[in-house]
């Protein structure tokens, strides 16, 4: 069901919606862009529309919700255990239709792939998504051609046009919030792109014999392993194992997990010393088949959504997508070097 | 809801059998529902220190071996752990080795210092019934003579097959065979080499070298099991530490046909 | 010929080697400006000067060439160019009223550098605007940050932004980016302890790297301006040497505070005898001791509660 509400009406269904949950949307932190003066668009919670940054993409993606950047598993003492709590409240997240696409391959991994991961699953089983409507897309943006650019499986969808708000509620337990405050009910669709600036093809014969091309050797000098293109993707998944003792009980300490990317050092370290894919262009190559090739042969779909994020903060200027246009040149110098 | 996978169970230390100043075996308490195989890994873990993915070197009744070798935080400080302690286990994860593959074929095992962890329960259970395979060879390297593992396990299976044992370097002691296990390869005697199956596990270079050998002997890919050691950080298939290509080491390894393992390139 | 050099050079020329030519001196804050000023000075530079501009090394332009009778009417011609770059001034088309007190460098400053922790520009004119015109010689720059470009330490005053970084350590992810680019680029003030950084507050110059490091911005700036304040560097025959900390993590409200309250501890104790009026601050305050000069510098200067004031302060250089 859709409606049409203004701000302020918008706003008392905010306010209603917080007792029960925790409403997760990109915000803008002001001043706290890595350069000084600029600001640093990410999720955090809004308990008003009006701190929802509608205008500019999130620098981070809601993965951080579902995969926090740094969650303690358990603690421990010498001989005991003790699982972390989970989330008390549930969630809404609000978030654009790449993102939504995300969600599906952040289940993929967690939900599915031999185990179900079970702390995101007590989250995830919380969380409801809000869809954002794009009128338009950024520079960066490829979705259409990842055939990410429409959603229909949110729970909500809203968008602003003119002051006014339009809803299109799916989930029935927030059907009567919204249609207590509505202005008027009326079919409502939010905005989607049918065309970017950014265009990607990725190769329909690509196969890992690509992986042997001299196009990845550029990056072994370009990229500078800081991860970036990893913490901002919305369909990175990996992590890394901690052990912490507090420093005033040595004995007591948590188990957390933090978030890895499989281009910083030390990502492949085994035991003893060894390691795999020393040069930063191997990782790359590792990285880019992963979202366009090998997580497909898995799971029957690609993995990038095509959000552009990775673009959008690689200090060295390395595109991603550039990469991916690059690919079809990748695998005919392999197969004729055959 | 669902298991939490991330919660390890205490383990008592039954045995520690030291094979070298680094690498002993711990002889675990594990009574857990799931049947161990050889070759599948545990995360053994002691809080402040971490985990590390440790191969299952034996199953017995009520227990099971992990051979450790002293080389990171996490196995330092199990080094400093003695019998009656206890360990933090998860497990068992990944595939493993299956006796089925190598029943009543020449077998041959290729195993290069620790990777002799992950085979040893083939190796015993072909050991114990000669019977179940048409031949069974095991080529085991070692870098010197302090270096031998599972010494006693040697004796009884020199007895009971074609053991071939090298190292590195005998350091003028004779009495052991000198050189890389590659070298024994192309002289393995075997009654048809089109049928006969081998498992090798080692360094990755060792690894690379000795399917060489074999393919060149006339191994069929087929007829090949590689074991990979990766970061298995988490065990589970999320972290993706151990992922090559769509593999999943942790999930779909550390064991694959070679035909699949030929495949995976990091 | 009869010229008063006193005033010539008060009104921002300059006496040369050649017998009535003079040179006109425009000052540019913090070097920012309009490009549509650089036609202004050219006109002047082809009308009454020589025909070449030199860019000089506090940023502003000098315009050799004029003769004596013509600097009324170049004065007139800087018009739109003092205007434009809103130099205070006591009456229109007479051109500049001092030139003791010199113009304020600044580095290109976060307009454009990555690095730098401020607008730099507008900071070096909010000075320029606070302290000229004023005969006495003062010389103050500002950089952006401890790379300091624009070489604040050569100055009485010298301005260093800093940036006072914060630490979300829920978004730390133990990458351990901060702990190398501040071990290898500036004063190993991070350590990793139980995974994640600790900062030494003490080795901590503000530089900001940890910022400009960190993939998931657990560390972020805070959003107030903090400087590094260092004093009476300077060039020259007697004593040349770097300036030395005065406060560290200060506000730029205090050290405009400061600069002014130094105008009237040198109107105090300046050598009434020094050539010209002219004496650099420093050796002033080597007469008078330092914590004369921090009495009057730091008179009503409310310092934010992070400010570390170094005292008392030494400086070294060359001597002869």
């Amino acid at each position: 069901m859709g409606y049409q509400m203004d701000k302020q009406a918008i706003n008392r269904c905010f306010s209603e919606l917080s007792k029960e949950y925790i409403i997760y949307a990109p915000k803008c932190y002001e001043g706290k862009g890595a350069f000084s003066d600029t600001d640093l668009i990410r999720y955090g919670e809004v308990t008003t529309v009006d701190e929802i940054e509608f205008r500019e993409k999130s620098r981070f993606s809601f993965k951080e919700i579902l995969l926090p950047i740094s969650q303690t598993l358990f603690y421990f003492t010498e001989n005991e255990v003790k699982e972390a709590d989970g989330p008390k409240k549930s969630a809404i997240v609000f978030l654009r239709s790449c993102d939504l696409h995300a969600v599906k391959r952040l289940d993929a991994v967690y939900l599915n792939n031999a185990f179900e991961d079970y702390y995101y699953k007590r989250i995830r089983e919380k969380v409801h998504f809000v869809l954002m409507g794009c009128k338009e897309s950024f520079d960066s943006c490829f979705c259409v051609d990842m055939g990410t650019n429409r959603s229909e499986n949110y729970d909500m969808a809203m968008e602003e046009r003119d002051g006014m708000f339009y809803v299109d509620v799916k989930e029935e337990r927030f059907k009567e919030v919204f249609a207590s405050q509505a202005i008027k009910e009326e079919e409502v669709e939010v905005s989607y792109v049918t065309e970017t600036k950014t265009k990607v093809h990725i190769p329909e014969d690509l196969t890992s014999a690509v992986a042997k091309s001299t196009m990845w050797d550029e990056y072994d000098s370009r990229c500078i392993a800081c991860g970036r293109c990893n913490f901002s993707c919305p369909t990175c998944t990996c992590f890394t194992m901690q052990d912490i003792f507090y420093t005033d009980n040595g004995k007591v300490g948590e188990r957390r997990r933090v978030q890895a990317s499989c281009m910083v050092d030390g990502f492949t370290d085994v035991a003893g010393g060894g390691s795999y894919r020393q040069k930063k262009g191997q990782r790359m190559r590792f990285k880019v088949l992963h979202k366009a090739l090998d997580f497909k042969k898995r799971n029957g779909y690609q993995m990038c959504v095509g959000c552009g994020r990775c673009d959008d903060v690689c200090p060295e200027y390395i595109s991603f997508s550039h990469c991916l246009n690059r690919l079809e040149e990748g695998m005919k110098e392999v197969s004729d070097n055959e | 809801m669902n298991k939490n996978e991330y919660i390890p169970f205490l383990s008592e230390i039954k045995e520690v059998i030291k094979h070298t100043d680094i690498e002993y075996t711990f002889r675990m308490e594990y009574n857990g529902e799931q049947k161990v195989k050889p070759g599948q890994f545990f995360e053994v873990s002691i809080p402040k220190f971490g985990e590390a993915p440790i191969s299952v070197s034996g199953i017995g009744e009520g227990f099971i071996d992990l051979t450790i070798r002293r080389v990171g935080k996490v196995t330092n400080e199990v080094f400093e752990r003695y019998v009656g302690d206890t360990l933090f286990l998860r497990g068992p994860y990944g595939n493993g080795f299956d006796v089925e593959d190598y029943k009543g074929k020449e077998v041959v095992v290729v195993a290069g210092g620790t990777g002799v962890s992950p085979v040893r329960g083939i190796i015993e259970h072909f050991s114990h019934n000669p019977q179940d395979a048409k031949g069974m060879t095991l080529i085991a390297g070692f870098k010197s003579k302090n270096d031998i593992l599972f010494k006693e396990d040697l004796k009884q299976w020199d007895e009971t097959m074609n053991l071939i044992l090298t190292l590195d370097s005998n350091g003028g002691d004779t009495s052991y065979k000198e050189g890389l296990v590659t070298a024994y390869i192309p002289t393995l005697e075997l009654q048809d080499v089109s049928t006969a199956v081998a498992i090798v596990v080692g360094p990755p270079a060792m690894m690379r070298f000795s399917v060489m050998a074999l393919l060149e002997r006339g191994f069929k890919e087929e007829n090949i099991w590689i074991s990979h050691e990766r970061k298995m950080c988490c065990g589970l298939g999320k972290c993706g530490h151990c992922r090559i290509n769509d593999s999943y080491v942790c999930i779909d390894g550390p064991v694959y046909n070679y035909t699949v393992g030929s495949q995976l390139f990091d | 010929m009869d010229m008063n050099t006193k005033k010539l050079k008060k009104n921002a020329f300059r006496v040369t080697k050649v017998r009535g030519v003079t040179a006109s001196r425009i000052r540019v804050p913090g070097g920012h400006m309009d490009a549509k000023y650089l036609s202004q000075i050219q006109k002047i530079a082809e009308t009454y000067g020589n025909g070449t501009v030199h860019i000089t090394n506090r940023q502003g332009f000098e315009v050799p060439g004029i003769r004596f009778e013509d600097m009324p009417k170049v004065n007139e011609m800087l018009q739109p160019i003092i205007e434009g770059l809103e130099i205070n001034q006591v009456e229109p088309n007479t051109g500049y009223p001092a030139s003791g007190t010199r113009n304020v460098i600044g580095c290109i400053g976060n307009r454009v550098c990555p690095f730098a922790c401020y607008d730099t520009t507008a900071l070096a004119q909010r000075i320029e605007k606070e302290i000229f015109p004023n005969d006495l010689h003062f010389k103050v720059a500002v950089t952006g940050c401890p790379n300091d470009c624009a070489k604040v330490r050569m100055h009485d005053f010298g301005i260093m932004g800093m940036a006072l970084p914060m630490f979300e350590p829920e978004r730390c992810i133990s990458c351990g980016a901060c702990v190398r680019a501040c071990k290898k680029k500036s004063t190993e003030a991070l350590k990793p302890v139980n995974f994640r950084p600790q900062r030494d507050a003490d080795k901590c110059i503000g530089c900001g790297e940890c910022v400009l490091n960190c993939p998931t911005s657990a560390w972020t700036r805070d959003t107030k301006k903090y400087f590094r304040l260092t004093l009476m560097g300077r060039s020259g025959k007697k004593n040349p040497r770097l300036g030395e900390d005065f406060i560290k993590w200060v506000d730029a409200d205090s050290i405009v505070k400061i600069i002014k309250n130094t105008y009237d501890y040198v109107k105090e104790y300046i050598d009434k005898d020094a050539p010209g009026g002219k004496e650099h601050i420093g050796y002033i305050i080597d007469r008078t001791g330092f914590e004369e000069f921090k009495k009057w510098a730091l008179k009503d200067v409310e310092l934010p509660e992070c400010a570390q004031v170094s005292t008392p302060v030494y400086w070294k250089g060359i001597k002869y």
